[in-house]
């Protein structure tokens, strides 16, 4: 009896310890929404306040997407990211399926050249590729980015893909040799349906990542055009004489999409850390 | 004929994989290899970026370290690593509670890793926000009677790299939590049950029963979390410090885009960073690798 009050009461107290934990993680949101509707003297003088229900600033979100141009600055991201990841798919999916499935001479050197490469960080290689780039007037395009991309996610998505691919068993690829099935049925109707689980991980982690990042576009893309939102952003809070309730809007419209992806598939990310796959 | 066929198919099959790799690899060349190389023989030069190019052998390493705030940067890089340690005992706490599985836990497992979605952007500014002049931590400080701490926490050394450690730890605890929680998951669950929680002998159980068990994913969240200190910190600090006061901020990373920008641009100086950085990584990666072969010799 005492023991399952004890065990009970254990329960409570780790209970509240995780709302505790839930708020301090949730918290800076909500400071950020809340204070985009008020006017900067409300901000200054209140900054845990509710903002004031008669009149919320929303003018500060109409500023963000009519002066600032927010939306534009999304599409820009939001091009970026995609074709980063259907690139990062295409040339990710072939190559792990040839590293885990095809036997070939040089298959494991290569595959050991390919992952080493993971570890070199981007800040080592961002001034000769902003030279080639300048070079070949890629510069200030999408295409400088996504294949900056491409070079910092490949090897990370094939290992990540080549370990699923194994667990495919080399029956069914055999099966479907025997009748007919060439090299795209294969990827079609085998490798991409049964290796979904590392391939979904891929699409949700690179979006992310991509949404997110401020370094490499920061560096090559600077013109007003075609820059990303992380990019526009930072520049707009450098200015320290900014509005804060107005930049705070402009925060939270950033945050909103990759929160969105990661509160739909947030399982798929849980389980691909928890096996140790992405950093 | 049939050994005639049997060996058609496999150089058919041979030539698919070589083209099944031959994008990756040529993107890896031009992106990849091809960077390092030139990044490795630009540091022995002083290159602008333009005309200027010639061969000076080891005279921007010298440079580094004897005439530049390297040794600044350096130890700001080991100052941000005083975040890992905090980082696991916090995440791993955070892991054993969620391990007890009590109402709700799938929501809050969720909710420890919501900071790693934000961007460093939004969460660095509002930590500069935070510890501002005239921020809410001052704010706070000033009405529960503590005037003395009301300081400029950005302003010197010691504070903004409090605020720095503060703000990566913060980012980090659920990563860690999240890590340690996949390692406590592959253990058989008896083990874990003999070592159920309650009361006084929580701490005990916690690092006595569970860390020696899950050593071994300890050490892979403290490798991944110190090679990313060195590496995936420009954006925080970009949007909370800009490196400053002066250096006292700057991390190498950090230098490298500073260098990149500046006027007099000297991209022999930056590289020759670039290569340092490289070489530490390599080291950090080394040693992970180390581990990870002793663990596959246990098992």
């Amino acid at each position: 009896m005492n023991e399952k009050i004890k065990h009970k009461t254990t329960k409570v107290i780790i209970f509240f310890a995780l709302v505790i934990l839930t708020i301090s993680n949730l918290y800076p949101l909500l400071f950020v929404f809340l204070n985009s509707l008020k006017t900067r003297p409300e901000y200054l003088t209140k900054p845990f306040n509710l903002p004031n229900l008669d009149q919320l600033a929303w003018g500060n979100y109409v500023t963000m997407i009519s002066q600032f141009q927010i939306l534009k600055l999304f599409r820009n991201t939001l091009i970026i990211s995609v074709l980063t990841i259907i690139l990062l798919l295409t040339f990710g999916i072939v190559a792990s399926y040839a590293f885990s499935k095809i036997k070939f001479i040089g298959r494991e050197v290569i595959y050991f050249l390919i992952i080493s490469s993971m570890f070199v960080p981007v800040q080592v290689t961002i001034i000769p590729i902003y030279m080639m780039f300048s070079k070949i007037h890629l510069v200030n395009t999408y295409w400088s980015v996504v294949f900056t991309y491409l070079g910092m996610f490949l090897s990370e998505a094939i290992l990540l893909m080549t370990a699923t691919f194994r667990g495919i068993p080399d029956g069914i690829i055999e099966a479907a040799e025997l009748e007919g099935a060439g090299y795209f049925d294969i990827l079609r109707y085998v490798i991409v349906p049964m290796g979904r689980p590392a391939i979904v991980l891929c699409i949700i982690y690179y979006f992310i990542v991509t949404w997110n990042d401020l370094f490499t576009p920061l560096i090559l893309l600077t013109d007003m055009e075609s820059r990303t939102v992380m990019v526009a952003l930072a520049s707009l809070i450098s200015r320290y004489s900014g509005d804060p309730t107005f930049q705070f809007a402009g925060l939270f419209l950033a945050a909103i999409p990759a929160i969105l992806v990661y509160a739909i598939f947030q399982k798929f990310i849980i389980k691909g850390i928890g096996e140790g796959s992405t950093r | 004929m049939k050994a005639v066929v049997k060996s058609n198919f496999r150089k058919k099959k041979a030539i698919q994989g070589i083209l099944s790799i031959l994008p990756t690899i040529i993107i890896l060349l031009f992106m990849r290899f091809y960077p390092i190389g030139e990044a490795i023989y630009r540091s022995f030069t002083n290159w602008n970026g333009l005309y200027q190019n010639d061969w000076v052998g080891f005279q921007n390493y010298i440079d580094i370290f004897t005439n530049s705030p390297f040794w600044t940067l350096l130890r700001n890089s080991f100052v941000l690593l005083i975040s890992v340690p905090f980082q696991i005992v916090i995440g791993l706490i955070i892991a054993v509670l969620l391990y007890e599985e009590v109402a709700g836990w799938k929501f809050f497992r969720a909710i420890v890793y919501v900071p790693q979605i934000i961007s460093a952007v939004i969460i660095g500014y509002l930590f500069r926000i935070a510890f501002g002049l005239n921020g809410p931590v001052n704010f706070i400080l000033r009405k529960i009677g503590l005037q003395f701490m009301n300081i400029e926490w950005l302003g010197n050394s010691a504070s903004a790299l409090f605020v720095l450690v503060f703000c990566l730890t913060w980012f980090s605890i659920g990563w860690q939590a999240i890590v340690i929680l996949g390692g406590m998951a592959k253990l058989p669950p008896s083990i874990l049950e003999s070592a159920n929680l309650d009361g006084a002998d929580f701490w005990q159980r916690t690092f006595l029963v569970i860390v020696p068990m899950i050593s071994r994913t300890i050490e892979y969240g403290a490798i991944m979390s110190i090679v990313w200190t060195f590496t995936g910190t420009f954006a925080f600090i970009y949007s909370i410090t800009y490196g400053g006061p002066g250096y006292e901020t700057t991390t190498i990373d950090y230098m490298i885009y500073t260098k990149f920008y500046q006027a007099s641009a000297n991209y022999g100086f930056a590289t020759a960073l670039a290569v340092i950085l490289l070489i530490i990584i390599l080291i950090l990666t080394f040693i992970e690798m180390r581990f990870t072969n002793k663990a596959s010799e246990w098992e």
